[in-house]
């Protein structure tokens, strides 16, 4: 069992380190004491929406939450709990700037047309991610920028992979959406009820 | 807890006082003008010293728009660590004071500055109103509705930003939401028929629901699904980026609330969040409350939204469905 103190840390600090440690060790189980009840529910809160099965002791004046995971905690992630909209939350995350591999021509298009007719998720298409060459479609230039302009006009969030531009020397040149990065990324992944990579 | 037993001189005179415990204190000067007096000030919240100025100046100004008043003055409260940061900081801070004030139509006639470890800004300021036009916390009406202007989440974005979690976008967001005046909302709201108001700040949307319910003989239904929220708020309360105040405000008031099963506990967390700079809570004649939200969202108040029902219900509880 992995042992974390937290102790004398003021929120969100005892959360943060608790993240840090899962990152980097990737334990079945943990251990964190703090000493204070608000971060004894913020860790609870934390290790629950990463899988984990709580259960809490006092020790004094301390607080002890010891977190179980059947697996490693990457495994296990679920869910948050979302407003009762009745909406799903579909993320689509495109890799690339063309649909197949073979004619690429013939990928753009069906690209510029799959980006088109996401249209038809309506309320539940939530996140649109772009990362790798996807970013390229964010550009100014990109047959689609228009598209995407309005979808993000209609309130539907479009990520761009900052890593990604920098890597192509595209920052300064993208045209819509919010720059992003892996962590936003990964807990879109963990929120939405459904993702759908390209 | 540190005032209780202290007695305050009061007189005739005084409309509100520290007994009731309202947005403001209310001091009649004639039969037609009633002075507005209010005080708040703050720990910086946002990074950038010039939005810290406007919102700690929308925030002070809030408690005067709440009780239905027109504020006319304001000081400066400053508390400032001159030796080790550069004054230029300072500055940017009170120009962000200034700006808003200017935009709320209010003149800064004074102020008062010491030396101390950590920023603190606020202002005290004084409004006028006629005292039958008084808009007070404790007068909820049976079968009334209640709207909100403001979304809630700004407490646990806060916390996000601390944990450099948020990202620039959101935080310029939730940095613009804070620095808004509630005076237009106010204004609007003087029109129609309401019976209550207050403004939504540290003890959360129940926290101070439940101050405008004790009393007051009656009881709110709040239709959670209806409550305009910050969405990453809920995104981030899921993972434990949520500041002590909302559980001490959970704490206290736990007795006076019933949570439907169905109520995810990530939004009921962001109901008991502590805002800064919140909206304006309005309790209005149900036959009024659809216009109301309407008027409000054609002056560019979007978020705003019916929440709830105050119900003719003995116990003084909130319901939350």
């Amino acid at each position: 069992m992995q042992e974390i103190d937290a102790r004398g840390l003021a929120c969100p600090a005892p959360v943060l380190k608790t993240k840090t440690i899962l990152q980097e060790d990737n334990p079945t189980s943990v251990s964190v004491v703090v000493d204070n009840a608000a971060s004894q529910q913020n860790v609870q809160r934390f290790l629950e929406s990463q899988g984990f099965q709580i259960v809490l002791e006092q020790d004094g004046a301390d607080y002890v939450i010891i977190g179980t995971s059947d697996s490693a905690h990457s495994a296990q992630l679920q869910p948050v709990p979302t407003l009762s909209t009745g909406a799903k939350r579909i993320m689509v995350l495109c890799s690339t700037d063309r649909i197949g591999f073979g004619d690429d021509a013939l990928g753009l298009k069906l690209m510029v047309n799959f980006l088109r007719t996401l249209r038809e998720m309506h309320d539940e298409l939530w996140r649109l991610v772009f990362v790798n060459n996807g970013v390229k479609l964010t550009i100014d230039g990109s047959e689609v920028l228009e598209d995407l302009k309005n979808y993000e006009k209609e309130g539907h969030r479009i990520l761009v992979c900052g890593t990604c531009l920098d890597h192509f020397s595209l920052l300064e040149r993208k045209q819509v959406g919010e720059t992003t990065n892996m962590l936003d990324i990964v807990t879109a992944m963990q929120v939405a009820d459904k993702v759908i990579t390209i | 807890m540190a005032l209780c037993g202290l007695k305050f001189p009061i007189d005739e005179n005084v409309i509100i006082g520290l007994d009731l415990a309202d947005d403001a204190g209310v001091y009649k000067i004639s039969d037609d003008l009633a002075l507005i007096q209010t005080v708040d000030f703050l720990t910086p919240i946002v990074d950038d010293p010039y939005w810290f100025g406007q919102i700690a100046a929308a925030n002070a100004l809030s408690d005067v728009y709440a009780m239905g008043g027109t504020p006319k003055t304001a000081m400066n409260l400053v508390a400032f660590p001159a030796r080790e940061m550069d004054l230029i900081i300072l500055r940017q801070i009170i120009q962000g004071g200034i700006d808003k004030l200017k935009e709320a139509g209010v003149v800064l006639i004074g102020g008062h500055s010491i030396e101390d470890r950590e920023i603190k800004y606020g202002l005290s300021v004084t409004g006028v109103i006629h005292p039958a036009r008084l808009l007070v916390k404790k007068n909820l009406r049976p079968g009334d509705r209640l709207v909100l202007t403001k979304p809630l989440g700004t407490g646990i974005i806060n916390t996000a930003i601390k944990a450099a979690m948020a990202s620039t976008e959101l935080t310029d967001k939730v940095t613009r939401l804070m620095a808004e005046l509630n005076r237009e909302a106010a204004g609007i709201t003087a029109d129609f028929d309401i019976s209550a108001c207050t403004d939504v700040t540290g003890f959360g949307l129940l926290g101070h629901l439940a101050e405008m319910v004790c009393g007051s003989g009656t009881g709110v239904r709040i239709e959670s699904g209806q409550v305009p929220v910050i969405a990453e708020a809920l995104e981030f309360a899921a993972v434990g980026l949520i500041p002590a105040g909302a559980y001490k405000n959970k704490e206290f008031r736990e007795q006076m609330i019933a949570f439907a099963e169905t109520v995810p506990r990530a939004l009921q967390d962001v109901l008991f969040d502590p805002q800064t700079s919140g909206g304006l809570l309005i309790s209005v004649n149900k036959i009024h409350a659809a216009a109301l939200v309407a008027a409000l969202k054609e002056a560019g108040i979007d978020d705003a939204a019916q929440i709830g029902e105050i119900i003719d219900t003995p116990g003084e509880k909130i319901w939350v469905t």
